[in-house]
């Protein structure tokens, strides 16, 4: 193997990795909150090991620069949905996404 | 059956446990399961692509990664207040 396989296959395997314990963290979490702290390892991280992959496989020809560009997109926009839902469920439970009075720190 | 195969088959695998949260919870708790699913499903595709040594594979996860943001968007909007 050449050192641009090891590369390949080592930036793969923590690609896969990631992601399958972000999945497992994810069934594990008892509830919303805690559960959409593991969108962001997959979608960030995960993504990108595996976009590196490819790239280190392909250079920079058609699926080397879909795959990076597929992993930037996410990079960005996957936190907008995360904040989008945790938005979506505080209005959901609360009216408004916005502190409620009785979630207020007293001083002293 | 090459490297990237077998990563294609382990992602599309991960995606049952994101089937069991989309299963389970108030529908904001299962969107989360749906959320998760669309980002495998994004990697397992440019895993194929690479694993079967076609770019069209690739082509369809651009496609998807766009369709699938615009979609969870709209269910979030969606659940935020309608159901």
């Amino acid at each position: 193997m050449t050192p641009g396989h090891w590369v390949e296959w080592i930036l793969l395997s923590l690609g896969v990795a990631i992601q399958v314990v972000s999945v497992a963290g994810l069934l594990a979490m008892p509830n919303l909150f805690d559960r959409l702290h593991y969108l962001a390892p997959a979608s960030g991280l995960g993504t990108l090991l595996i976009a590196g992959a490819v790239a280190a496989r392909e250079a920079l020809d058609h699926q080397g620069i879909e795959a990076l560009l597929i992993a930037g997109f996410l990079l960005v926009f996957a936190p907008v949905l995360t904040h989008a839902t945790a938005r979506a469920a505080r209005i959901r439970e609360h009216g408004d996404w916005r502190v409620q009075d009785e979630e207020r720190v007293k001083g002293p | 059956m090459n490297a990237w195969l077998v990563a294609a088959a382990v992602l599309l695998a991960a995606i049952v446990p994101c089937g069991i949260v989309a299963a389970r919870g108030t529908p904001i708790e299962r969107l989360v399961g749906l959320e998760m699913a669309g980002i495998l499903t994004t990697t397992a595709f440019i895993a194929l692509a690479e694993g079967f040594g076609r770019s069209v594979y690739a082509d369809a996860a651009v496609v998807f990664t766009l369709v699938n943001f615009v979609a969870t968007l709209s269910y979030v909007r969606m659940l935020e207040r309608s159901v």
